[in-house]
């Protein structure tokens, strides 16, 4: 499970006092399995957070514990997936998916195959040898998708994953993704901009308001499992997103 | 989505085997033709010229070359290309060694960086050849002088190029590999190391060609061996045929040295391309 209590981050901090606040009280908790979606209008800090729990850079108030351990850093039970994809340009998609493992220390022979393996499930078999350059945006992210479960974590951090990739690559992403969890539950946090991702996906939404950024409200989604595209004619789906969408208008309309 | 990878795939393998299939002659015509016309049309106006000015320092290009021939009939050509050599590789690989471990520390920590970015780029621009009397002063008339003086002809751009390539590593890649528990070991040989790669080979080939410049420089002050000794003696004489026939003899080191660097590089870069 993950806790966070009354987090707070500042930047900047350093130059002459005027920082800038980040995130101020931020409490909520993702239970094991869970997959929690995060949506918010741009500044409220969703990928701060996200960053700040896979350990990536330190919080300055509150507590951050993963099963009542505080998070000081990076952690084996941990992987991330980023909205760039991040993938090495000199590395094969073998050699990209193994990554995560070779550098915790596993078997050359054991990474071959557990990468194979999940090359495999995210529809890349034959690709192995091919440079991320020579993939598109689509498959390029299940790479990345792919490099994350490869360490078999107990919690996937997705930051905007799906975030720079056309839309009709997005639904199959998606769908893909809903897929892969739906056969192995796994605690998921998910940062998006798209209300319909947030909703599609999320267990629960966690919606958040900007400067400072905090939590305005988490959200049931209560659609069944497993969830077809269908799902987007629903009732519920649809009020759930105008509902999203009412706040994120209220939010951001006094500003541009 | 797959399949429109697959059809660019397809497409690239069947150019492949034509181009490979074209006899090895005929391929390099049509890939260097323009190098081969250039460079035969350079040789003959120099001939012509030559000829017709009948000037004392441009000997026509076919006396250049008989000078040349004969240099390298008699031997002294091999001897002389031998210890010039010599001086350039150790010098060099001093150069390279340094430069990259420098380009590094410069490019990972900023402070290392703001210490020695004044002095670094102080070196880089002073004409390395001011330092050949306090190298001599130092090391007298031994290789040791030739070879600091190729030192601070090819360090400095490779420690700049080197710096910079590390810092301009994409910081996504970084973070990625910390995510994954990268110790600062770990992100420096398989991140900072490899991603960084084709613009310290960019550094490397702008070291090497002044490495060779250093070479015939150094030798040429402070050497009684090498090429750049031997250009001295008959540049000393008045003796321009020779001369030239020397420079063609660098020429040639410059050209292979740099076609050494750039057949590494393609190998090793491949993926940037």
């Amino acid at each position: 499970m993950i806790r966070v209590r009354g987090l707070s981050k500042e930047f900047g901090t350093r130059d002459n006092g005027g920082g800038v606040l980040a995130l101020t009280d931020i409490d909520f908790e993702v239970h094991d399995n869970e997959f929690v979606t995060i949506i918010g209008p741009s500044g409220c800090g969703k990928t701060t957070l996200l960053r700040i729990i896979a350990g990536l850079i330190p919080y300055d108030h509150g507590e951050v514990a993963i099963d009542g351990r505080a998070i000081t850093g990076p952690g084996p039970e941990r992987a991330v997936v980023f909205q760039n994809f991040a993938l090495m340009p000199w590395a094969d998609v073998l050699a990209n998916v193994t990554f995560g493992l070779e550098v915790r220390g596993t078997p050359p022979d054991e990474c071959r195959d557990k990468a194979r393996h999940l090359i495999k499930l995210v529809g890349l078999e034959g690709f192995e040898k091919r440079l991320p350059k020579e993939l598109s945006g689509g498959m390029q992210q299940r790479v990345g998708l792919a490099r994350a479960l490869a360490v078999n974590p107990q919690i996937l951090l997705m930051d905007e994953p799906f975030g720079a990739l056309d839309e009709q690559t997005r639904r199959l992403l998606q769908e893909q993704l809903l897929r892969l969890w739906e056969g192995q539950r796994k605690t998921v946090v998910f940062v998006t901009h798209s209300m319909d991702e947030a909703v599609m996906l999320g267990d629960r939404v966690m919606l958040m308001t900007p400067r400072p950024g905090k939590v305005k409200e988490m959200i049931d989604v209560p659609l069944q499992r497993p969830r077809s595209p269908q799902v987007e004619k629903s009732g519920a789906f649809v009020e759930i997103k105008e509902y999203l969408w009412e706040n994120l208008r209220a939010m951001q309309v006094g500003e541009s | 989505m797959k399949q429109e990878t697959v059809g660019k795939a397809a497409v690239k393998s069947s150019a492949a085997p034509t181009v490979a299939r074209l006899p090895a002659l005929r391929r390099f015509t049509r890939e260097n033709a323009p190098e081969v016309l250039a460079l035969l049309t350079g040789a003959a106006l120099w001939e012509v010229l030559g000829w017709s000015l009948g000037l004392q320092w441009l000997p026509p290009f076919s006396k250049v070359m008989e000078a040349l021939a004969q240099f390298v009939g008699s031997g002294v050509i091999r001897a002389n290309v031998g210890s010039s050599l010599q001086g350039l590789i150790v010098g060099f690989s001093l150069a390279l060694i340094l430069g990259l471990l420098l380009g590094s520390l410069m490019g990972r920590y900023r402070y290392v960086q703001k210490a020695l970015d004044v002095y670094v780029h102080a070196l880089f621009v002073c004409p390395s050849i001011v330092f050949a009397p306090i190298f001599f002063a130092i090391f007298g008339l031994s290789d040791a002088s030739r070879i600091a003086i190729i030192v601070v002809y090819s360090m400095f751009v490779i420690v700049i190029n080197t710096a910079t390539a590390i810092r301009t590593v994409d910081p996504s890649l970084v973070e990625m590999a910390r995510s994954f528990g990268c110790r600062e070991r770990q992100i420096f040989t398989r991140i900072l190391l490899p991603a960084s790669l084709p613009l310290v080979f960019a550094g490397i080939r702008l070291g090497m060609g002044r490495a060779v410049k250093g070479m015939i420089n150094g030798e040429m002050l402070i050497a009684f061996v090498g090429l750049g000794a031997l250009a001295q003696r008959y540049g000393a004489q008045f003796d321009a045929t020779k001369v030239f026939a020397i420079a063609m003899v660098v020429l040639i080191i410059g050209l292979a040295s740099n076609a050494l660097v750039e057949m590494l590089d393609n190998r090793l870069t491949r993926w940037a391309g």
